[in-house]
Parts: structure tokens; C-alpha cells; sequence
């Protein structure tokens, strides 16, 4: 008669397992020391200021780009002003009343009136 | 044991002071940051937050060319260029770029102005276009500054200066629709508050940014037509030439909305140089601001007062013996030998003063002027014609000139006798034109205005709607005191106006009162009239002109520069001839 092992076998501890979840405690290998967790920390700290600097400074940028976009507006609407005056300076009634065209023109002989 | 107890001691006295120092640091910020909290953030703002004005635009000015708006007042943006005399590095160049550049806008000692060592600031140049300031910038010259500013244009030149009025140097809103509308055409200047960079460029960081919008000033557009109104400037310096005359006023009006096509006034100035006006009278828009005695033009008035209450008739006759007694006073006629029984319309036609004291006389006892008669005329005068009173267009500077009341000791059967025929009262040419369109527009009283309406942000013209009317006289009346009009034209003048159109009017000559006494020599001729179809009159046209110890005639001298404007509205309108 031979002797078979239970493939299944479970201590005490181990059916008694839900009830002492910590009994085993497993310690990682690799240890970091209180200077190092500081170092950590700083790190950390310093990735997140930087990113809040690079978001800081992308909006920044933008105002400089708005900035400039108005002031562009604002020369164009200069510009436009500036053209509107003259339109209505080339317009005007004195200028119209010794243009080339207005000079030779005539008087007209007869006036029909629609009805 | 007692090393390690010393040891102890030791760490323990460092932990201690170390947590000694944390503690001041912690309470120093503390004070810092928490209880001087305010104080700080105040201090900040003061020195990185920057209140800037975003200016508004003043509402442009237009007229209209037909029904299209044309501008007759804008906005231009100008430089001034200026120096700094301490960074200043090549006076030679600066002066040459200047002088060629701004030409007769720069100043004339510009060396001395650079040699000014301990000053920071000269002005070179005023005045300067952007595109003048453009090739300035060009040339890179340093020390040399801009600051930019807004300034009136005028691309009519003088025309409706009077109309127009114009801002001085401080800005201000003078005369004119410019001073009546200032609070239309000037906007609300809009607020950036912002954390600023060193050039003032604003940020979005911070959290009490305010960013409210500039609100522009009305565009506004005058019922004046530059068509109508150059021609009427013209005909009206002919006429100055013609007659002598010193000073000119003429109001064009269309009688069935109370619009003001044209407004003239001479002399007159041009607005953007307003500042080379040797004399501020010239400012004054005469025919809303200096009340005078209308004269025979106001016997139209009487008349219509006189048919609608029932009492006369363009036919009514009554006995002309060329004066009429009221109280101790004796009324005679300008024009004598019209003796006789004669009618109404006659008297018109020979602007007969008897006759309307007549008119007067009828609308009491029959017998003499009074309590009742006056107390009717007045009630056309002011209440109805609303002579003697603000008629509200929008001109700054409007004078009311008086009616003087029947309650009142001075208005008394003498003066209203006097009324009857145009003196004794005072009244502007706008007010007389005003209520003369509601004769020839079938009773209808509109308010005068110079406002056509409005340009709006998208550049749409959007046109006022006409305003209600008051009723004046009854149809019936306004027609016939119309062709007593007419007829009193054409008795004399009837070869002067186009074949084919309905046109009639009414002289006027008026002695000018001086030092409260009546001038004998010195008279302003009027003509009241209007023109158009047999059906519609098109326009209401009255001309006055004055000087100096000139005695001007309202038929020889003002008539013509009516009949000029006439004849050409009836062009310009494209009113049709009856055949």
C-alpha cells in the first residue's frame, strides 16, 4: 500500500485564511530610506510646479497672441477709417463739381417724366 | 549612561531651537500672508493690475444725397509726434524727416525745440496722418515718440457749418447738432482691468480681470440733403452779391414731414478751422437762434385765422382808405392808393396792413381788436402755429422769441393790430416756416427736425418715421389761404417761376427795432413760399436777408434768391409740369 500525498493540502492557517489576512506579511526588497521618500516628495513636487508653470506660461502666450490680433484690428480699423475719409473726400461735392466728367458735361435739351 | 543622556540633551536643545525658528517663521508668515493678507494683495494689484480706457468712438454725422447717407462729419486718427531732447541722437535727421514729412502740421523752430536739454518732452509735429506717421516710424529716429488722439473731419468743407457746429480743443461738443445730440453721439468709454505684463500687454492670469466693451456713439443722419443745401448756400451768396446785403439766412422744408432739407446761413465758416473765427456771431444757425419781426409774412397767418373762425374769405371785401384808427394809434399801409372796397385777396396781393387789422377787428366786434379777437389770435399765434416758442429741432441754441399774451398789459389791442401784420412779435425763421408748411400741407402741423435717422453698427440706414402731426386749420382753409398765396404771386411775379408748376408765396419787409426804437433806416426783406404740384407741394422755402443800415426789400431782394431755389428744387424733385 502506497503512500499518496494530498495534493490539497491546507493548514489550519490556511482555512482559517480570511479570518487572518495579515498573519503572512511580505517586505518588498528594495527599501527606500526617509531621504529618499524627501527626494520623492520634492520630485514630485517640482513635476507638478512645473507642469502648472508650462500651463501658466501657454496661457501667457496666448495673451501675447490676442494682443497682437487687436492690435492688428485696431490698425486695420485705423486703415479703414483712414479710407473711409477719403472716399468721402473723393466723393464730397466740390470735388465731384470740377471733375474732368462734371466739367464737360452739358445741359439736357428736353426732360420726359415717367409715369 | 551620562554620555548618552548628554547626547539626548543636545538633540533634544537643537530640535528645539529648530522648532523655536519654525515657529517665528510660521507666525511671521503667518502674519505676513493671513492677517496682512489684504494689505499685500493691495500692494501687488497696485503695482502688476493696470486700469486701461478703451475709448469710444464718437458717432459719426451724416446728410443725405437723395436718400442716401452721405458723411458730413467723421472721425480721423491723428499723431502727435514729439521728442524726447535727452535721447535724441541726430538732430539733423529728425528736422529733415519732420519738415518733410508733417510739412506745414510741423513747427516751425524745431532745433530750438531739440536743444532743450533739460526738457523731456517737445512737440515737433501735430496733426499728423497714420499714414504720415507710418513713414516717420520708418525712419527709426530716436527719441522720437507718438501719441495718438481723434480729431473731426469734414469732407463737405463748410457746408451746414452752422448746422453742424464742431468739438474745440478740449473736445467739447459746441453749437450745432453737435452740441443738441451730444449725448447720442458721444459713447461710453469701456474698462480693461488686467495684471499687465512690462509693456502693458494684458494677461490672463489673476482673477478680478474686467473686460467691458467700449459702447460707440450714434451715427447719426440729418434730414439735410448736401444737394439742396449747397445750392441753397449758393444762391443765397448770389443773392448777398446781388443786393448788397450783409447777412443771409434761408431754411428749405418739406411740408409733409417737417424734415429740413436745407439750413444756410451767411457768412459762415468752416468747422475744422473753427479756431480762425474772428466773429463767434458767425457760430449762430440764424434761422433757429435770432428771433426778429417776421413782417408781412404772417398775414398768411392772419389770414388763415381769419377763414377758419368764419369771419373772412379770400373774397370778403372791406373799405380801404389806407390807415385804420386802434386806440391812439394810426395804421397806414406800406403802399398807398388801394383806396376803396376791396377784397382780401387784394389786400394780400398789396400786403395791405389795414386789411389784416380788419381781419383782426372781425374775429371780436367787427369794430376793434378786442378782448376776444386777441384771445383768438393767440391761440392760432402760439397755441397752433406755436410761434413764440422752442420748436424743439435739434440745433443747439434755439431761441423761442415771444407772443406776447392777451392777460398780459402789453398784449394789449395795439399790439395785436400790429400782430396782425407781422410786428409786435417775435418769432424765428424756422417757427415761421414751420407753421406756413402747415397751410400748404392742408393744416397739418409737424415738428421741424434735422434728423433723418440713424446708421447703425452693420453701416444699415435705418430712416426715421414721420412724426404725428397737430392740426392747425381745417383743410378747406389751408387750401384756400394756399391759392391766396398763389394768386398773390403770380399777380406780379408770375414770369419769373417754370411754366407748369403751382408756386406761391408771400413778401415781407420788416423794420428792425434799435435801442427799442423802430430803425427808419434800416429794413430785413423776407419771402415766405412754396412750390410744387397743383395737388402737393413739394417744399416750403423762406429767405431773409439783412444789413447794416441797408433798407432790403422782401420782394426785390429776397424774392429772387427764392425764386432761384425754386426753380432748381423743381429740377432736383423731378416734379413733373402740368401741361
Amino acid at each position: 500500500m502506497s503512500y499518496q500525498r494530498n495534493q490539497n493540502f491546507n493548514s489550519r492557517r490556511q482555512q482559517n485564511w480570511s479570518r487572518n489576512q495579515n498573519t503572512v506579511a511580505f517586505v518588498s526588497a528594495i527599501k527606500l530610506g526617509p531621504v529618499t521618500h524627501t527626494v520623492l516628495i520634492a520630485l514630485m513636487i517640482t513635476v507638478l510646479g512645473l507642469i502648472y508653470l508650462t500651463q501658466a506660461t501657454r496661457a501667457t502666450s496666448y495673451d501675447y497672441a490676442t494682443q497682437k490680433i487687436d492690435n492688428q484690428i485696431a490698425d486695420l480699423n485705423t486703415q479703414k477709417s483712414d479710407l473711409e475719409i477719403e472716399n468721402a473726400r473723393l466723393t464730397a461735392l466740390e470735388t465731384v463739381k470740377n471733375s474732368s466728367v462734371a466739367t464737360t458735361m452739358t445741359a439736357p435739351t428736353s426732360t420726359e417724366y415717367a409715369q | 549612561m551620562n554620555l548618552e543622556l548628554q547626547k539626548g540633551s543636545r538633540s533634544k536643545k537643537l530640535i528645539a531651537m529648530v522648532a523655536i525658528i519654525m515657529a517665528i517663521f510660521v507666525m511671521r508668515l503667518f502674519y505676513l500672508q493671513i492677517i496682512r493678507h489684504d494689505y499685500y494683495v493691495g500692494l501687488a494689484d497696485e503695482e502688476q493690475v493696470k486700469r486701461l480706457t478703451i475709448p469710444s468712438k464718437r458717432g459719426n454725422i451724416y446728410g443725405l444725397n437723395g436718400n442716401t447717407p452721405v458723411p458730413l462729419v467723421l472721425n480721423q486718427t491723428v499723431y502727435t509726434v514729439f521728442a524726447d531732447p535727452q535721447t535724441v541722437t541726430d538732430d539733423d535727421k529728425i528736422i529733415e524727416v519732420i519738415k518733410r514729412v508733417a510739412g506745414g502740421n510741423a513747427r516751425s523752430d524745431l532745433q530750438a525745440l531739440l536743444d532743450k536739454a533739460n526738457s523731456r518732452y517737445q512737440i515737433l509735429a501735430t496733426k499728423v496722418t497714420r499714414a504720415q506717421a507710418n513713414l516717420i516710424k520708418n525712419e527709426n529716429l530716436n527719441g522720437i515718440g507718438f501719441q495718438e488722439e481723434s480729431q473731426r473731419v469734414y469732407p463737405e468743407g463748410s457746408l451746414a457749418a452752422q448746422t453742424l457746429g464742431f468739438l474745440n480743443f478740449n473736445g467739447e461738443a459746441r453749437y450745432g447738432v453737435e452740441s443738441k445730440l451730444n449725448s447720442r453721439l458721444t459713447g461710453t468709454d469701456g474698462l480693461l482691468q488686467s495684471v499687465t505684463d512690462v509693456s502693458d500687454v494684458p494677461l490672463t492670469i489673476g482673477d478680478n480681470n474686467i473686460n467691458q466693451p467700449a459702447v460707440d456713439g450714434e451715427n447719426i443722419v440729418l434730414s439735410i440733403d448736401r444737394n439742396v443745401q449747397s445750392h441753397v448756400e449758393q444762391f443765397l451768396a448770389d443773392g448777398l452779391k446781388r443786393t448788397g446785403a450783409t447777412n443771409g439766412s434761408a431754411i428749405v422744408m418739406d411740408p409733409q414731414t417737417g424734415k429740413i432739407m436745407a439750413m444756410a446761413n451767411l457768412p459762415t465758416y468752416s468747422p475744422a478751422e473753427f479756431n480762425k473765427v474772428e466773429d463767434a456771431a458767425v457760430f449762430n444757425n440764424g434761422v433757429v437762434s435770432a428771433p426778429y419781426e417776421p413782417g408781412s409774412d404772417v398775414k398768411t397767418l392772419t389770414m388763415a385765422t381769419g377763414i377758419d373762425k368764419g369771419v373772412v374769405s379770400a373774397n370778403s371785401t372791406y373799405v380801404n382808405t389806407d390807415y385804420i384808427q386802434v386806440e391812439d394809434r394810426t395804421i397806414t399801409n406800406a403802399t398807398l392808393g388801394q383806396t376803396g372796397t376791396i377784397t382780401f385777396q387784394h389786400a394780400l396781393n398789396w400786403s395791405l396792413n389795414t386789411g389784416f387789422v380788419t381781419v383782426a377787428e372781425r374775429l371780436g366786434d367787427g369794430k376793434s381788436v378786442n378782448r376776444q379777437s386777441r384771445d383768438i389770435m393767440y391761440d392760432y399765434f402760439h397755441n397752433k402755429f406755436k410761434l413764440g416758442q422752442l420748436t424743439g429741432v435739434e440745433v443747439a441754441g434755439e431761441a423761442a422769441g415771444i407772443v406776447i399774451s392777451p392777460d398780459k398789459s402789453e398784449g394789449n389791442a395795439v399790439r395785436y393790430s400790429n400782430m396782425s401784420f407781422g410786428q409786435g412779435l417775435d418769432v424765428t425763421m424756422v417757427q415761421v416756416a414751420a407753421a406756413f408748411s402747415s397751410i400748404v400741407n392742408g393744416g397739418k402741423y409737424y415738428k421741424p427736425t434735422v434728423l433723418a435717422g440713424i446708421v447703425n453698427s452693420d453701416g444699415k440706414y435705418i430712416a426715421n418715421k414721420i412724426a404725428s402731426a397737430s392740426n392747425t386749420v381745417s383743410e378747406s382753409t389751408a387750401n384756400q389761404v394756399r391759392e391766396m398765396a398763389h394768386v398773390a404771386r403770380n399777380v406780379f411775379f408770375n414770369s419769373v417761376d417754370k411754366a407748369g408748376y403751382y408756386i406761391g408765396g408771400k413778401t415781407g419787409t420788416s423794420q428792425v427795432i434799435k435801442d427799442g426804437v423802430y430803425s427808419d433806416n434800416e429794413t430785413v426783406g423776407t419771402y415766405l413760399g412754396y412750390g410744387g404740384s397743383e395737388e402737393t407741394s413739394r417744399y416750403v422755402i423762406m429767405v431773409q436777408v439783412s444789413g447794416d443800415n441797408m433798407e432790403l426789400q422782401g420782394s426785390r431782394d429776397a424774392l429772387p434768391i427764392f425764386t432761384d431755389i425754386s426753380n432748381w428744387m423743381i429740377d432736383y424733385l423731378k416734379i413733373e409740369p402740368k401741361v
